[in-house]
């Protein structure tokens, strides 16, 4: 039987004070997760490092992802537990989209991730569907 | 004056509050720019229905609509998970 994708976003904290290619094998993997469970990543954006409004695990500072993907449900227990397990990510926050989040999604997409880092690669606010991730998707 | 304490906005044009001025009636922003969704990413736009201690601010006073004011809550408080917004100010603390 076929399975229902549906939309979600997630968004986690990754430990700021790692080297920056500790923080992308951390992001890797928390796309292999996704991926290798029949998952498809639409979009992904990191916002860097940011202040914290209170201190998590006594830091200060955190460097923030939001992963926007499609995946059957069973992949979110996967992915939060993978979350869970990773010591380097801080906290983590994982919705379904629904009907009205994916409109007001296309209208002004990931806007405060552009607020806050312009080294993200998604240059355009408004659609910025593959980033990285084409590459990825066929690997699965 | 009404023996009620409790300011209601119904109460239109020349209710009057506890310093004596009048206060105007306001509108739904969300529901001007008709918005179905309140994205909990936009912090700064949060911000401005949290009082200076972090605390959410009751409809009453912005003037948010029953169904607006449930999506914000709901984007206030994951926006607090992820500490974009503070849940205690630190002023406070």
């Amino acid at each position: 039987m076929q399975r229902v994708n549906r939309f979600y976003e997630s968004t986690f904290i990754v430990n700021a004070s790692l080297d920056d290619h500790q923080i992308d094998a951390a992001i890797e993997k928390v796309k292999d997760v996704i991926v290798k469970n029949s998952g498809k990543i639409r979009e992904l954006a990191k916002w860097g490092r940011k202040r914290f409004a209170y201190p998590i695990k006594k830091k200060n500072n955190g460097f923030y992802v939001v992963i926007e993907f499609s995946a059957p449900g069973d992949v979110i227990g996967k992915l939060e537990r993978h979350y869970f397990l990773d010591e380097n990510i801080l906290r983590y926050l994982t919705i379904a989209l629904d009907r009205r989040a994916l409109k007001a999604r296309t209208a002004g997409s990931l806007l405060a991730a552009v607020q806050v880092s312009a080294e993200t690669k998604s240059g355009e606010p408004a659609k910025p569907p593959q980033t990285e991730t084409s590459r990825e998707q066929g690997g699965s | 004056m009404r023996v009620s304490s409790r300011p209601t906005t119904r109460g239109g044009a020349g209710q009057r509050g506890s310093a004596g001025q009048v206060r105007k009636k306001r509108s739904c922003r969300f529901c001007e720019s008709k918005e179905t969704y309140i994205d909990y990413k936009n912090e700064k736009r949060l911000q401005r229905f949290v009082s200076e201690q972090g605390r959410i601010i009751p409809k009453r006073i912005t003037g948010t609509c029953a169904k607006h004011q449930r999506l914000l809550v709901t984007a206030i408080m994951r926006a607090r998970h992820l500490a974009l917004l503070p849940y205690v100010s630190d002023a406070v603390k």
